[in-house]
């Protein structure tokens, strides 16, 4: 097959066994490959009401048919399982050089199973595949686990080829925030990820090798993407913005609109002298660094002089800035980049260790907890008081280890669930959903909790990039959102990153999946998949015990209209998109999928 | 002449280029490992190196260079296909590789691919 490598490892830990097995191409016709494949064969081998931390959940580092190939953006490495956090599905999107080095390494996907007895990381280096007892690996972080591993296999021009996924002190023990890092890439979306990893007592994974992978016609390809890459150039937020500033030049933007969230949630606008891009120029050193074959490099790193960045520098993206900092009510970039690096280095997830700070934050104020109770003075706006909090977190020391259960346990515990602002016990994106309707849709009704990078509607009704859609308006909402789900589980399942979706039209890739794949789809056939995929995951979460009921928004949004700023007196009006979306989907009143959609689809219930 | 210029500086390490060089070497094949470029990493910085001719005579590189303060292995930096390392040698056959700039005149699919400006096509 065009641009996979066909082979698929299966590792059991329990045994310490492994197999390789060929992927089944009428599956790849159905399900394309990455998140929809692996997704597919995560519900044909694991039941919906498997514990997330027991031996028979399963975990499935799938890369898509088009990564590694040189498509462009083309670096994506899906993590499937069922998330400790949620309790739904999980998809962590894994960006960097490790999806592609898993296909050199001559495997499209490894499904691992089981638990291992002790830690082990486990290696696939040129065609050997091995578990390694990874006692002294057990403890340390991300990076160092990277580097002790490098420097134990002796020889530099090894170690300068392996890349790997690695989980952090946060994953070990097994925090429902823990997310998998591959090279201080955090991947999207992977809270609960990395403690189902650490529950099964695998470290790392370590790949590298030498396979070749096929394109079905080299020629066209190398012209579509030379066309795709002028394009990119052209279009002002990806050549400028995204290339200069990564993600966070979206922070004035959301300022601008009322979209940037500050002290979880309840208030609207604040002033960019401190967080804005200009402060970001003045903080670091801006460098660009890119994800496997891609030309705008949206990442930063930074060579800024000041001793705690020393070799590690990483400039906060829009993710970190809006949930570590402003929800927070932190506004100090050198504070908000170091949280942010702490999350890379012990394993978490910034936006869902963001929120339950931001809830834990709110408990004080509201004087239920104390700050004597945690032994840190954990308040809005407090950033040295956050940093120590992140640290006993990860490594559940102290009094602050009741955060790392996630803040709608901690809200809870407290009954006052009203203060966790989160959807399927996943913490809101930094986006107030009402001041962005669509999102708002978004972040209600997604299979993996509310993240904004599995329906990015933002481009159209922030950025007005293809449309111009106001953010306030429900009118045309329930299709977009259905639109940007559908687009976002088809690249998804290719590999392919949704960023750049900024300056191409979706239509736009559609020739380098042909040239790459030998394949003859139009968009509308993709779409068509990524619908499929979509309501297969919903199939999923629905015998998980996920119903409509699920599909809202906290009441905050729903009750409380914005007090200030540009957004002030808007309320989030899901309750009237909501139906009109289920009734677009082809679902019932209740948000199930009716059989007539099914048999469409060619799903089965 | 025609060289191929490399500003250290911009690279972003998105490895593009080893693919963009692959692809037009090897018929429809995409492979980092066959290609005349690598991209090589140290901490935070990528330096691309583009293969070159290997002499069979006693290696003048061994030394080190300094850059921002720190000390490198110029073997790391080395663009000879030299049998000491496993770069820039044909896996099967064992040949070793050397940058053609893509055929005359030079049009090299490296530079028309990488988008940071780190690889530019210059006349001197």
């Amino acid at each position: 097959m065009n641009g996979w490598i066909g082979r698929c490892l299966r590792v059991n830990l329990t045994e310490g066994k492994h197999s390789i097995e060929k992927i089944e191409p009428d599956l790849v016709e159905r399900f394309l490959g990455g998140r929809g494949l692996g997704v597919k064969i995560f519900m044909d081998e694991v039941a919906p009401q498997t514990d997330p931390l027991a031996p028979d959940n399963k975990l499935i580092f799938i890369s898509g048919p088009l990564v590694g190939t040189g498509a462009i953006t083309g670096a994506s490495c899906n993590v499937i399982t069922k998330s400790s956090l949620t309790g739904a599905l999980a998809c962590a999107k894994m960006r960097g050089h490790f999806g592609a080095e898993l296909k050199f390494a001559g495997f499209d996907m490894v499904i691992i199973e089981g638990k291992a007895e002790g830690p082990v990381i486990l290696s696939i280096m040129d065609d050997r595949v091995k578990l390694v007892p990874a006692l002294e690996y057990w403890g340390r972080s991300t990076v160092d686990t990277e580097q002790l591993f490098k420097d134990n296999l002796n020889d530099q021009w090894i170690s300068r080829e392996t890349f790997m996924a690695t989980i952090g002190p946060a994953g070990e023990r097994l925090l429902p925030l823990a997310n998998v890092v591959n090279d201080r890439f955090l991947s999207v979306g992977g809270a609960g990820v990395g403690a189902v990893m650490g529950s099964k007592n695998l470290k790392a994974i370590a790949v590298k090798g030498q396979h070749s992978l096929q394109v079905a016609d080299g020629n066209r390809f190398v012209q579509v993407i030379n066309t795709l890459i002028n394009k990119l150039n052209s279009a002002p937020l990806t050549s400028q913005s995204m290339s200069q500033w990564g993600t966070a030049f979206l922070v004035g933007l959301c300022n601008q609109k009322g979209i940037l969230p500050q002290d979880n949630f309840s208030k609207g606008t604040l002033s960019l002298k401190n967080i804005g891009t200009e402060a970001l120029n003045s903080a670091f050193v801006l460098r660009s660094r890119s994800c496997f074959a891609c030309p705008v490099g949206c990442i930063k790193k930074t060579d800024f002089k000041h001793s705690a960045y020393e070799g590690r520098g990483m400039v906060p993206t829009y993710l970190a800035i809006g949930s570590l900092g402003v929800n927070c009510g932190v506004n100090d970039l050198e504070v908000i980049g170091m949280a942010n690096m702490l999350c890379a280095e012990m394993g978490l997830d910034p936006v869902a260790t963001g929120g339950t700070l931001a809830t834990a934050m709110e408990l004080v104020a509201q004087k239920a907890l104390t700050p004597e109770e945690l032994k840190i003075d954990l308040r809005f706006g407090n950033g040295e008081a956050m940093l120590e909090a992140i640290r006993l977190m990860s490594t559940k020391g102290g009094h602050a280890k009741r955060l790392g259960q996630g803040g709608k346990a901690l809200a809870e515990s407290f009954e006052r669930p009203e203060v966790f602002m989160g959807v399927k016990g996943m913490p809101l994106a930094p986006f107030d959903p009402r001041a962005i309707q669509g999102l708002g849709l978004h972040f209600a009704t997604c299979n993996y909790g509310p993240h904004h990078l599995y329906g990015n509607t933002f481009i159209d009704e922030l950025l007005n990039v293809h449309e111009k859609i106001d953010p306030w308006d429900i009118e045309a909402k329930p299709q977009l959102v259905k639109e940007y789900q559908d687009t976002t589980a088809v690249m998804d399942s290719l590999g392919l990153c949704s960023w750049p979706l900024m300056g191409l039209k979706f239509k736009n890739y559609v020739p380098m999946v042909n040239s790459c794949l030998g394949t003859s789809y139009k968009a509308e056939d993709l779409l068509e998949l990524g619908e499929r995929i979509w309501n297969m995951e919903r199939l999923f979460n629905m015998e998980a015990g996920f119903d409509e009921t699920h599909d809202v928004l906290p009441d905050r949004f729903m009750k409380e209209p914005v007090t200030e700023g540009p957004a002030e007196g808007q309320v989030s009006r899901l309750q009237e998109m909501r139906p009109e979306y289920y009734r677009l989907r082809g679902w019932s009143d209740k948000g199930e999928p009716l059989p007539a959609t099914l048999s469409a689809l060619g799903l089965e219930k | 002449m025609a060289r191929i210029k490399i500003n250290h500086d911009k690279c972003t390490g998105c490895r593009h280029c080893e693919i963009a060089c692959s692809l037009n070497h090897v018929q429809d094949t995409a492979n980092p490992r066959r290609a005349r470029i690598r991209i090589m990493r140290d901490g935070n910085r990528y330096y691309p190196v583009i293969a070159g001719p290997f002499v069979d005579a006693a290696c003048t590189s061994k030394l080190f260079v300094e850059v921002d303060g720190h000390q490198y292995d110029m073997c790391g930096f080395c663009r000879a296909s030299c049998p000491e390392k496993p770069y820039f040698i044909e896996a099967e056959t064992g040949i070793p590789l050397k940058c053609d700039f893509c055929g005359i005149p030079p049009s090299p699919s490296c530079v028309r691919w990488c988008n940071s400006g780190a690889l530019e096509l210059v006349e001197d």
